[in-house]
């Protein structure tokens, strides 16, 4: 019986896993290019990034539900080419878990992308450096506690995730069942016991993974000193 | 200031090589400003770029760099196009072989001083200079090893100004550089500018709204005003051109010269400077120097009196005799341009001491001023 819920585990961490690989692919150049966007369409694209927060997760669920199964074209398609039903499959709980959590990684990184700004990168052009190297050279480095942060959010928020895996996922267990499914399936079952158990391991589990994010910030190195401020500004100042 | 400006538009001439030039037919347009440039750049040892806030000095150093986007026009750098908007020509600023050193110095704060140089040095395509060299010129040996946060701005200026070199670039942008250093800093830096610009051979474009400094580094000399070149030329000429624009609060009218040195130290720490075969002109120096065989400096139009005798028993040591040039009027003051052999000296006296001394054209005159009056900062 142990190892059910053991099952469901290697199921969570497996999808968790898998989404924030996805979510940091498809979610880094979102973020860099909702950072740059100048157009009035902005907004709306970060109002569908950001839907997630607010949505009952059902209602995301229900509407994935739809598209995922045969008789959608979502869900034809992707039994055209894997041959799979998408709906109730591994593939589907993952795919919902990246639009779940996607405001998780987008929105630390678009911040991140937007303080850093354009002088440094107009810097590094200069010295003969492309977009791509000049991503790698100075937006990773520069940026790398909000990856770290993106990342653990997006893994921490997928694990958590209840409502939209019970409706697109189901309960097929080594496949959609994962601990929250599992802790809910003890609990109908009235075997408080285990339900306990599960609950006590992805209670600390969060706050082991929370702490170790806010740890992995910590500011490392002294703030930046205030660089001096522009005086001498009048020719007047070179005669004393 | 532009009105003024526009009626003396007549350029300077500046003898221009064929050998390499930077040659700019720009127009940048946004809401409020209008660039329109059209002038070819002698790339020859440091050309000055002079303007108030909003004359687009800045915006022309983005447009020759490629951060400029919304650009029509054609800049062509020796022999390589940069940009040709018809052509659909825009080569990215990774492409362009042209330096930057901006005001605020735009370090990499994760990496080290030297971790800043080796990003140059990475991805330069010739590789021809050295790293020790470049880190002497510019005296960074003892902080290398320092995260750049910790370092002052001078230090961290020296810093961009090394990285940008290190990228061996065909043409070196100065945006304000020394805009927020204190005036050591500044004077340090400019020396330094001077040595890599004649050692290196590498020829820069140095903005900044001190006349001060651009006159004493710079060999050319382009004013903007309001998006336009007002006037460019060689680098006196022009500055005496500023003497008679409206615009006094701002500027302060100087006569500028490069002087062969005579005498160094007469052993009460003045140089001698040859004025002409005839006259010489003293001023404060003792400090060593590296052999430079003339020297730049400037004396303010206010520094320097009219006498219509020479004086015989005065403590002020320069004593220059010429002819009155031109009388203009300015408010209660008057500019008065005295003609020495091929030299002219500008003189700021008050109205009533024109009319004490009844000046007029052509009269011989004896301006006076202290050494202290001729000033030189780099060297």
């Amino acid at each position: 019986m142990i190892n059910s819920d053991l099952q469901a585990l290697i199921t969570t961490l497996e999808m968790a896993a898998l989404t924030t690989v996805i979510l940091l692919i498809i979610g880094t150049p979102l973020a860099w290019y909702l950072a740059k966007m100048t157009s009035r369409f902005k907004v709306i694209i970060e109002a569908v990034v950001a839907l997630p927060l607010v949505l009952p997760p059902t209602v995301l669920g229900f509407y994935l539900l739809i598209a995922f199964s045969p008789e959608h074209l979502p869900g034809q398609l992707w039994q055209q080419t894997t041959g799979q039903q998408l709906a109730f499959s591994f593939s589907a709980i993952v795919i919902g878990s990246v639009l779940y959590s996607l405001p998780f990684v987008v929105q630390p990184l678009q911040k991140a992308f937007e303080q850093l700004g354009d002088s440094l990168l107009e810097a590094g052009a200069l010295l003969g450096a492309g977009p791509l190297d000049r991503f790698f050279s100075i937006v990773l480095p520069l940026t790398k506690a909000s990856f770290i942060t993106a990342a653990s959010l997006g893994f921490a928020h997928t694990v958590g995730e209840f409502g939209v895996i019970l409706m697109i996922g189901g309960n097929i267990p080594g496949e959609t069942r994962v601990l929250s499914i599992a802790l809910f399936d003890h609990v109908e079952a009235f075997d408080y016991a285990r339900a306990h158990l599960l609950a006590i391991s992805l209670l600390i589990g969060s706050m082991v993974l929370l702490a170790a994010i806010y740890w992995l910030n910590l500011p490392k190195r002294p703030q930046h000193k205030t660089k001096a401020v522009k005086v001498d500004q009048k020719e007047s100042s070179t005669y004393e | 200031m532009s009105r003024t400006l526009h009626n003396h538009a007549l350029l300077s001439e500046v003898p221009i090589e064929n050998s390499s030039q930077l040659d700019i037919k720009i127009n940048v347009s946004y809401q409020q400003f209008d660039l329109t440039i059209e002038l070819p750049i002698p790339l020859k040892g440091i050309t000055g770029i002079f303007g108030h806030s909003a004359s687009g000095k800045s915006t022309l150093l983005r447009a020759i760099a490629g951060l400029e986007q919304t650009l029509e026009g054609e800049i062509t750098l020796a022999d390589k196009k940069l940009v040709d908007t018809k052509q659909g020509i825009y080569l990215k600023p990774e492409k362009r072989q042209v330096g930057l050193v901006f005001q605020n110095s735009r370090l990499f704060d994760h990496l080290t001083v030297l971790g800043n140089l080796e990003y140059a040095v990475k991805r330069c395509k010739n590789s021809k200079l050295s790293l020790d060299e470049i880190i002497k010129l510019t005296e960074l040996t003892t902080v290398l090893e320092h995260r750049v946060t910790e370092l002052s701005g001078g230090q961290q200026q020296r810093v961009a100004l090394a990285r940008a070199i290190l990228a061996e670039p065909k043409l070196l942008l100065l945006d304000e550089p020394l805009s927020a250093l204190d005036q050591h800093s500044k004077t340090q830096l400019l020396r330094m500018m001077l040595k890599i610009q004649k050692n290196l051979n590498l020829p820069m474009l140095y903005v900044s709204h001190s006349l001060d400094e651009l006159q004493q580094v710079c060999d050319t000399l382009i004013v903007m005003a309001k998006g336009n070149v007002v006037d460019f030329g060689n680098i006196h000429q022009v500055i005496h051109k500023l003497n008679s624009y409206d615009d006094i609060d701002i500027m302060h009218q100087k006569t500028s010269l490069s002087l062969p040195i005579k005498q160094f130290d007469n052993g009460h720490g003045l140089t001698t400077l040859a004025l002409n075969a005839k006259q010489d002109i003293l001023l404060q120096m003792s400090e060593d120097f590296e052999q430079q065989t003339l020297l730049r400096c400037f004396i303010l139009a206010s520094d320097i009196s009219i006498s219509l005798t020479e004086a015989s028993n005065s403590s002020i040591v320069n004593h220059i005799c010429g002819s009155i040039k031109k009388i203009s009027h300015q408010k209660n003051n008057v500019l008065v341009t005295v003609h020495c052999n091929s030299q002219d000296f500008f003189v700021m006296i008050s109205a009533f001491s024109l009319q004490k001394l009844s000046l007029t054209i052509k009269q011989q005159v004896y301006l006076q001023f202290k050494a202290g009056a001729v000033r030189t900062f780099i060297h």
